[in-house]
């Protein structure tokens, strides 16, 4: 997960992806074969609100990726008043990965040494106090807080997706804990 | 014996660390055993003086009095009483059969030698300003072999004197060489003197079975000058016998009830004389009982103050294996050591303060002499010590030691009682009294003693009130109000008691209400946060201490008007006025409010914020 | 009422305790205004003085110097009953510790300032029972504070704060004492607090809760640092911070 301060707000933007979403889809066709609108459907209840920044192609794309790599089979179905759809299913293959996803203890990386180099080159090279640059970081991280803290209570109480809204919320909160242990120490280095 | 020093050493450190309640606790029970302890040791303290007059004045063993009167013809009663009631107005006409049985008297079998009968008027004294009623008793200028008064001061009776009853001269401030009025006639005073045939002042009258008007006094003049005196009035007479057996002089007396005269032993007027320093004794005796009972509320109040302390020790010392005797002892020592510290002080204090009570009275000679501790006295003081430490502290005690380890250490503070109606109640009300509700109804057994302090406080001193009202009812029309030696005695001893109580009860009502006001302080609090002004706050706590008192104050009314009748014995009971009464209640709310306020203002001193951070740890 | 002016105004604040060599310097110098409707967050290290600075403008402690104004009224000269009328009327204040008195029911503990008030028992039971139904209590306003769990014990201290409807609310680390499930609960009430239009003045070591503030100050050792304006931003972004990629 790359930092977000520098990134400039596009505004409505709807061209994230999701990494993970190939296992996610293989698993949700693990149960039953589906059509590609209803595995959609079930992606954005488990997002929540953050499924509208997610590109609405996504999902076809990576179900097409995944039929070339052998892991999912498709069918055409005949409708009659309507454009065809596909049906898609897990193949054997497809079943092994998940089973294997499944599996898989490793976590995604955080990325807090990127952050440490910047302030560390910052000081080093004279070109600014780190202690600003803690500041903006957190200025910016307590509105992203902010916004996640909102979200999450906009969620109804019981709502799958809040349980996700928590956890961006936690984590950023994290993180500015440790940007606090960041401010106080290079604000005493600059004390000296 | 390890047990032991281990227990001691508990308590001893417990009391150091709270010296102020050890006092309070000492103080409390030491004025309960200091009265008792003044009143066993005033005992008995007449009789030396009374053999020492007798020896001297050559005392009597039976006296004789014959009592005549004119009397207005309605009244008319029957058979003179030997008791000791004076009646105005009762008493016969003269009649030769009385006359005859009284002299023959003098004859009697069993008596070995008399003196008299010597004439009696009853006159009207005045000196200094004052009326009184006195009897003149006719004398010789010759030594009687019966009953001749010592004279202390000046000389003996001659033509235009008179001599005082030394107990009578005192209290109405007579010396000798003044003038005095009898029946409107000057006379000089000679001299004072004491006798052992009367009894002193105010009792003279038992030597005559009934006189005119109540506690006459004694004067002696010629016979010349007392028939002067009596003018056209009937003369009484006074006739000392001296027995063969003075042992049988009760009993020669109670063959002769029949006579319509009246007779009394030496025992009897040694009686009446004791009686002086009698009701003394039952003044102060019954003051201790009442102190005992306030001691009792206050040390109720003060153990249950450190009863949340006492459970967290309770629990450390059960957590390193102490069993519950153990622990209960060590509750149980420290308060009875200091109770047996109490006692030891008031038998003291008893001690040395009874030399200043023990003065038989001016009518009799000599001082009592250094009053002695008996065995008993000891006894009846510790027991009673102890007795009052005991009941307001074995109960907590036992319970604290019964409290299971973990409760006790996680200091299961006894939470306060919630009464949903009293809170109900309250809502309806003002701010302060809902808060003076709301802090009572919290510790109901705290409100109980308050209610019971001033319950005490209040039957003592509407007793002093009724004593004072029966005293003044004694009045007789015509005659000034003079205090008499008993009289002034009871105040005395009235007003020793009425004192030390009410010290004591105002102690109690500010350890009351410092420990509400600690108690509740993280709610008062809670409150001034709200917004509560601090007069609120202030007005609340005493409304706290005032809700109990009223019951108090309705009790303690009537019980100390039914003190008095009971202690009375049957005399008429003369309750206060009404007015009286509402000053009694006004001035105890007044008093207790005033007291109240004094932990209170200093409680509103701190800021909000201050206390409610102290409670969170 | 049209106000002109800022409802809450400080200038020059001080606390001190002691005197001489043991003087202590809790609060220094605090220039701060609030305005209707504005929450202002404040957070700091331990023992940096917020908490006694909550205490002073909440009428609780009597600042050692500066002036202090509330709704257009000098507050620091008041005497100690003024301001308790101050704190009944006009000021709400909410505990880290809630500071419910225990013997007293939910219902009883928020009709305890309308009492204090001088209003009559029915219209202090019914203001109680519609601020329980606000913060979501009804069904446990007959309960003890020993029965509730911490969450409900602060909803139900918000509520009693809110009973006299204060132009502004204080609120010393509302958080502090919770777990994280009841401090969802508190956040959420707050937010609609919020959303309602209440000033609310809120110390806080929680970043959540400082997150939804309309400015967020930074204090140290007696002093703010620093303060930040906090734009509600869009949740476009969130994306990323869930692990979205480009």
């Amino acid at each position: 997960m790359s930092t977000v301060s520098q990134l400039p707000d596009r505004g409505w933007s709807r061209s994230y992806e999701l990494g993970v979403v190939q296992e996610v889809l293989l698993a949700l066709l693990a149960k039953e074969a589906s059509y590609g609108y209803q595995l959609r459907a079930r992606l954005q209840l488990a997002l929540g609100p953050l499924a509208d920044s997610l590109n609405p192609g996504h999902v076809y794309v990576t179900l097409g990726r995944l039929e070339k790599t052998g892991l999912v089979n498709s069918e055409h179905i005949e409708q009659s008043d309507r454009a065809d759809r596909k049906v898609y299913a897990l193949t054997g293959a497809g079943h092994d990965r998940v089973k294997e996803w499944l599996d898989d203890t490793s976590w995604p990386k955080p990325a807090p040494a990127q952050f440490h180099l910047k302030l560390v080159a910052a000081a080093v090279a004279g070109l600014a106090d780190p202690v600003r640059l803690v500041d903006a970081q957190r200025h910016a991280l307590l509105e992203a807080l902010g916004a996640a803290q909102h979200a999450a209570l906009a969620e109804a109480d019981g709502a799958v997706a809040s349980l996700l809204l928590e956890g961006v919320v936690l984590r950023l909160q994290a993180d500015l804990r440790w940007l606090e242990a960041c401010a106080r120490f290079w604000s005493s280095k600059g004390d000296r | 014996m390890g047990k032991v020093f281990l227990v001691s050493r508990l308590a001893l450190a417990d009391v150091r660390r709270h010296p102020l309640e050890a006092g309070l606790l000492l103080l409390a029970i030491t004025a309960a055993t200091a009265t008792l302890a003044l009143g066993l040791v005033l005992h008995g303290v007449t009789t030396s003086p009374y053999q020492r007059t007798r020896a001297a004045t050559a005392g009597p063993d039976v006296v004789a009095g014959l009592v005549n009167l004119k009397l207005p013809p309605k009244v008319r009663k029957g058979p003179l009483r030997s008791g000791h009631e004076t009646i105005f107005g009762t008493g016969e006409q003269p009649s030769k059969a009385r006359t005859a049985s009284f002299d023959a008297l003098a004859h009697a079998p069993g008596v070995l030698a008399h003196s008299g009968p010597y004439p009696v008027a009853w006159a009207t004294l005045g000196v200094h300003g004052i009326t009184a009623g006195v009897a003149a008793e006719g004398r010789d200028r010759a030594t009687a072999n019966v009953d001749q008064p010592l004279v202390t001061k000046g000389s003996w009776v001659g033509s235009g004197d008179a001599v005082v009853e030394q107990g009578y001269a005192n209290a109405l401030g007579i010396h000798v060489g003044e003038t005095i009025t009898l029946n409107g006639h000057s006379f000089t005073v000679s001299g004072l003197a004491v006798t052992a045939a009367v009894p002193e002042y105010p009792d003279a009258e038992s030597a005559f079975g009934v006189a005119p008007f109540p506690h006459p006094g004694l004067v002696w003049v010629t016979r010349a000058a007392a028939q002067n005196l009596a003018g056209t009035h009937p003369l009484s007479y006074l006739l000392n016998l001296r027995l063969r057996d003075p042992v049988k002089a009760t009993a020669f007396v109670d063959a002769r009830t029949n006579l319509p005269l009246s007779l009394v032993s030496a025992q009897t007027i040694l009686q009446k004389d004791a009686k002086l320093v009698e009701v003394e004794q039952t003044a102060l005796t019954i003051g201790s009982w009442l102190l005992g009972l306030l001691a009792i509320a206050s040390v109720a109040v003060l153990v249950g103050g450190r009863m949340t302390e006492q459970a967290r020790r309770v629990g450390l010392l059960k957590a390193v294996g102490a069993t519950p005797a153990l622990v209960a002892s060590v509750l149980l020592l420290e308060d009875l050591g200091l109770a047996l510290l109490a006692a030891t002080a008031g038998l003291l204090i008893g001690w040395i303060a009874a030399p200043l009570l023990t003065t038989p009275g001016a009518g009799l000679l000599g001082s009592a002499g250094a009053p002695s501790l008996t065995i008993a006295t000891i006894g009846l003081v510790t027991g009673v010590a102890l007795a009052v430490a005991l009941f307001a502290t074995l109960a907590p005690a036992l319970r604290a030691s019964r409290l299971s380890t973990v409760r006790a250490l996680a200091n299961a503070a006894r939470t306060p009682r919630r009464r949903v109606a009293l809170i109900a109640l309250s809502t309806r009300l003002p701010v302060p009294l809902l808060l003076g509700i709301r802090l009572a109804a919290r510790r109901p057994r705290r409100a109980l003693l308050g209610a019971l302090s001033i319950a005490i406080t209040v039957t003592t001193i509407v007793a002093v009130v009724t004593v004072r009202a029966h005293q003044a009812s004694q009045k007789i029309a015509g005659f000034s109000a003079i205090d008499n030696p008993r009289t002034d005695r009871i105040n005395h001893a009235l007003l020793v008691v009425s004192v030390v109580l009410i010290v004591l009860a105002a102690i109690n009502a500010l350890f009351i209400t410092w420990s509400t006001a600690i108690d509740a302080r993280h709610q008062l609090a809670i409150a001034r946060a709200l917004g509560a002004t601090p007069a609120q706050i202030g007005a609340g706590l005493t409304a706290a201490q005032l809700i109990p008192a009223l019951p108090g104050i309705i009790l303690g009314i009537p019980a100390g008007i039914i003190l008095v009748a009971a202690l009375s014995h049957g005399d008429k009971t003369v309750v206060p006025g009404t007015w009286s009464l509402i000053a009694v209640s006004a001035g105890t709310l007044l008093v207790v409010s005033a007291l109240t306020t004094i932990p209170a203002r200093i409680g509103a001193r701190r800021p909000v914020a201050e206390i409610l951070q102290a409670e969170l740890t | 009422m049209e106000r002109v002016g800022s409802l809450l105004r400080a200038r020059g604040l001080c606390r001190e305790y002691g005197t001489g060599a043991a003087l202590v310097s809790a609060v220094k110098n605090i220039d701060l205004d609030v305005n209707a409707g504005e929450t202002v967050a404040v957070m700091g290290p331990s023992g940096c003085g917020k908490s006694t600075l909550l205490h002073l403008l909440g009428g609780l402690e009597r600042p050692s110097r500066g002036e202090l104004q509330l709704a257009g009224r000098r507050m620091d000269g008041l005497s100690e009953k003024a301001l308790a009328r101050l704190r009944l009327s006009t000021i709400g204040f909410v505990f880290q510790a809630f500071h419910l008195v225990e013997e007293l029911t939910a219902a009883e503990n928020v009709e305890l300032p309308a009492l204090l008030a001088g209003r009559s028992m029915r219209a202090a039971r019914a203001r109680a029972a519609a601020l329980l139904e606000e913060v979501g209590l009804s069904d446990r306003a007959g309960h003890l504070p020993s029965a509730l769990s911490g969450g409900q014990r602060q909803r139900v201290a918000i509520a009693r704060a809110l009973s006299s409807e204060p132009e502004i609310v204080f609120a010393d680390e509302p958080t502090g004492n919770l777990d994280s499930a009841s401090t969802l609960d508190v956040l959420r009430l707050l937010e609609r607090l919020r959303v309602a239009g209440q000033t609310l003045v809120i110390v806080t070591h929680d970043e959540r809760i400082a997150a939804t503030a309309d400015r967020l100050i930074s204090m140290r050792d007696g002093s703010f640092i620093e303060e930040m304006r906090l734009a509600h931003g869009s949740s476009t972004r969130l994306g990323e911070l869930a692990g979205f990629e480009r």
